[in-house]
C-alpha cells in the first residue's frame, strides 16, 4: 500500500497533515523544539495573543480532575508585538502553518491584533478566541450569543485577508447557532470546542481550588461532548471544522474526522506527552494504511449519518 | 563551579529498581536514568507518570539522590523521596522492582553553591521538603564544603533520612510541631536563633518545604539581610514551561510586583527576595 495522503485543506489553507496543536497547550511552538520537529505538524496554534502583554490570573491555576484538568490561566501572554518581533521570526524557519490565536477585551482590541498579524510575515491563519472562560472581560462574552459573535467576526473579517477561524465555546445552549453566525459573517472555518466551564471544591478548606473559582475543563473527559458538537456543527454549516477536545491518540483524531472535522487540534495531551501531536500524525498514517484508506480526506464526515442534514 | 549547563531534557521509560518504605509515610524510590543522572543538578526535578494508569498528568518530583549520594545507590540510578499523600503517590508506592515509569527530566533550575566560600551554608527543610538536600549535600562535599541543617516536621516519625543528614551535616537542629524530637515548634525558631548569634558571619540559606514555611523562612532571612534560595513546589501540568499553571508572583529590583513566573522553568529554585508573596 502506498503511503496514505494526509494533506487537507481548511478553506484556502493547505496543511500537510490535519494535526495542529491547540492554543494554550503549545506555548509559541518554540518551547517544543527539544522534543519534536515543528515541520512534522500540519500546524501550530499559538497561545492567545492580546494587544498588550497579560499577566494572567493568580495561582492556583490548574487542578487535575477525572480524566481531565481544569485551568484558569487567564490568557497570560507576551502580547502581539512581542510575538511578531521575537517568536514569529524563529517560527519562519519551520515548515508548518502558524495559526495565531487572537484575544481581546473589546471589539477594537480584536481588530487591532488581527491587523498587526495581517501585516506580519509568517502567519498562515487567525483563530479568534471568543470562547475563553477565564477572563473577566472579552472572550466568552463575545462567544456566548450568536449576535455578538457575528459582530466580532464581521469586524475581524474586515481587518484581515488571512484565513479566519472562529473558535467556538461549548458553554452555549446550541453550538450550531454560533457556528452559523460565524459562517454568515465570513469565517473560513470554525474550530471547536474550547473548554467547558467547571469548578473543583477543596472539601477540607471548603473553598474552590482555583483562585478564579471556575476554570475550563479539558482532556479525555470532554471528548464525547466535543465529538457530538462536531457532528452537530457539521450538519449546520458548510465551512470546514477544526475539531478538538481530549484527543490523546490517532484513534481519537479519527473520531473527530469521521464526525466531520477536516483537521484536528491536540491540546491537553501536549502537557502529558510533549510528542503527543507528532505521535498522532504518525498514528494517523498507520491507521489509514491499516484500513486501506488512500487519503484522510475520504474520512471527513464519513461516519454513518454524519452527512445528513437535520 | 562551572557556569550553568542545562542538559537535554529526556523522556524515558525507566524501570524501578527499588521502592522502599522508610517509615512515617515516606518512601524512597530508585530508578534507572543513566543519561540523565550524569548531568542533573540538585533540586532539579522529574515529571513522573505511571504508564497505563488512569491518572492523566505526570507529577513533579525533586531528585533526592544522584550517583554517589547514597552509598547503596546503583550505578546510573537516581532516587526520589516522596510522601504518600494522594492518588498518584499511592499508586507509586504500589510499584515494585521492574515496574516502569514515564520520566521526563531533568527539568528546572537547581541549587548552585554560593560563589563566596566565606558564606556558611544553612539548609532549612520542612517535612518531605528535605527531598532535594541529600544530592545537594553530596555535591557540596565534593567541593569540600559543609552545610548546617535545620529540619522540621510535624512529628519525629516524619523526619525522613534524619540519621543520614546527621552523619553528613556539620549540625542538624530539629524542630517538631509536637515536640517529639528537638525543639517544639517551627523551623523559624532555630533559624531565628542562628541568625541572632553574635558574630555569626555571612550565611546563605537554602530552603525547601511547604509554602507557608518558605514564606516564613524568607521573611526571617530577608529581615536579617541573609540571601536565601527557595526550592518551590506548585501544581503543574507539563513541567516544561507551557501550561502556565505553576506560576508564582515575582517582583523587580525595586520591589514592585511585576510578573507571574513559572516554577517549572524559571524555578523551582528562586531567590527569596524575588517573590512577591
Amino acid at each position: 500500500m502506498v503511503t496514505p495522503d494526509l494533506s487537507v485543506s481548511v478553506g484556502s489553507l493547505r496543511l500537510k497533515n490535519p494535526v495542529l496543536t491547540a492554543s494554550g497547550t503549545f506555548g509559541y511552538g518554540l518551547e517544543f523544539l527539544p522534543f519534536l520537529s515543528l515541520s512534522s505538524l500540519g500546524g501550530i496554534v499559538t497561545k492567545g495573543l492580546s494587544p498588550k502583554p497579560r499577566q494572567g490570573n493568580p495561582p492556583e491555576r490548574i487542578v487535575e480532575t477525572s480524566s481531565g484538568m481544569l485551568n484558569a490561566i487567564g490568557l497570560q501572554n507576551v502580547g502581539v508585538d512581542a510575538f511578531i518581533a521575537d517568536k514569529l521570526p524563529k517560527l519562519r524557519d519551520h515548515d508548518t502553518a502558524v495559526v495565531a490565536n487572537v484575544f481581546g477585551e473589546t471589539e477594537s482590541e480584536y481588530v487591532e491584533v488581527c491587523g498587526k498579524l495581517d501585516a506580519a510575515d509568517g502567519v498562515a491563519a487567525i483563530e479568534l478566541n471568543v470562547s475563553c472562560p477565564n477572563t473577566e472581560a472579552g472572550g466568552m462574552i463575545f462567544g456566548n450569543d450568536p449576535a455578538s459573535l457575528g459582530a466580532i467576526t464581521r469586524a475581524c473579517r474586515r481587518a484581515t485577508r488571512l484565513p479566519l477561524w472562529v473558535k467556538l465555546s461549548p458553554n452555549v445552549t446550541d453550538i450550531r447557532e454560533t457556528a452559523k453566525a460565524a459562517e454568515a459573517e465570513g469565517a473560513d472555518a470554525v474550530s471547536l470546542v474550547n473548554t467547558f466551564v467547571g469548578a473543583v471544591i477543596d472539601v477540607e478548606k471548603r473553598r474552590p481550588v482555583l483562585a478564579n473559582l471556575s476554570g475550563g475543563l479539558s482532556g479525555p473527559a470532554i471528548r464525547p461532548l466535543a465529538v457530538w458538537m462536531t457532528w452537530q456543527v457539521r450538519r449546520a454549516v458548510a465551512i470546514p471544522i477544526v475539531g478538538m477536545g481530549g484527543i490523546m491518540t490517532a484513534r481519537d483524531a479519527v473520531e473527530f474526522i469521521l464526525a466531520g472535522a477536516t483537521a484536528v487540534q491536540v491540546g491537553t495531551a501536549n502537557f502529558v506527552n510533549p510528542r503527543a501531536a507528532v505521535d498522532v500524525v504518525a498514528g494517523l498514517a498507520e491507521w489509514l494504511s491499516d484500513h486501506r484508506v488512500a487519503s484522510v480526506r475520504e474520512l471527513v464526515g464519513a461516519a454513518a449519518g454524519a452527512q445528513e442534514r437535520a | 563551579m562551572l557556569a550553568w549547563r542545562i542538559p537535554m531534557v529526556q523522556d524515558l521509560i525507566a524501570p524501578v529498581l527499588r521502592n522502599v518504605d522508610i517509615g512515617g509515610g515516606n518512601w524512597l524510590l530508585e530508578f534507572e536514568a543513566r543519561d540523565v543522572s550524569r548531568e542533573m543538578l540538585p533540586a532539579q526535578f522529574f515529571m513522573i507518570g505511571v504508564p497505563g494508569s488512569d491518572i492523566l498528568l505526570r507529577r513533579p518530583f525533586s531528585v533526592c539522590g544522584l550517583p554517589g549520594t547514597f552509598a547503596d545507590g546503583r550505578a546510573g540510578a537516581v532516587q526520589i523521596l516522596y510522601r504518600v499523600y494522594g492518588r498518584g503517590t499511592k499508586l507509586l508506592a504500589s510499584l515494585g522492582p521492574g515496574a516502569l515509569l514515564h520520566v521526563l527530566g531533568p527539568l528546572g533550575r537547581g541549587f548552585t553553591a554560593p560563589p563566596s566560600r566565606d558564606a556558611k551554608i544553612v539548609l532549612v527543610a520542612g517535612g518531605i521538603g528535605c527531598a532535594p538536600f541529600p544530592a545537594f549535600i553530596d555535591a557540596l562535599h565534593r567541593e569540600g564544603r559543609q552545610a548546617a541543617m535545620i529540619y522540621g516536621a510535624r512529628s519525629v516519625g516524619e523526619l525522613a533520612l534524619l540519621s543520614w543528614f546527621r552523619e553528613r551535616c556539620s549540625s542538624v537542629a530539629v524542630a517538631t510541631d509536637d515536640g517529639s524530637e528537638g525543639t517544639r515548634g517551627f523551623v523559624t525558631s532555630p533559624l531565628a536563633a542562628l541568625l541572632a548569634e553574635p558574630g555569626r558571619g555571612a550565611l546563605h540559606l537554602y530552603a525547601c518545604g511547604p509554602t507557608p514555611m518558605l514564606k516564613a523562612v524568607a521573611k526571617v532571612a530577608l529581615a536579617a539581610g541573609v540571601t536565601c534560595d527557595l526550592a518551590l513546589e506548585a501544581p503543574m501540568a507539563c513541567g516544561f514551561g507551557v501550561c502556565l499553571g505553576c506560576v508564582v508572583p515575582t517582583r523587580d529590583r525595586a520591589g514592585a510586583p511585576v510578573a507571574y513566573e513559572r516554577v517549572c522553568v524559571d524555578g523551582p529554585v528562586m531567590r527569596a527576595d524575588r517573590l512577591a508573596w
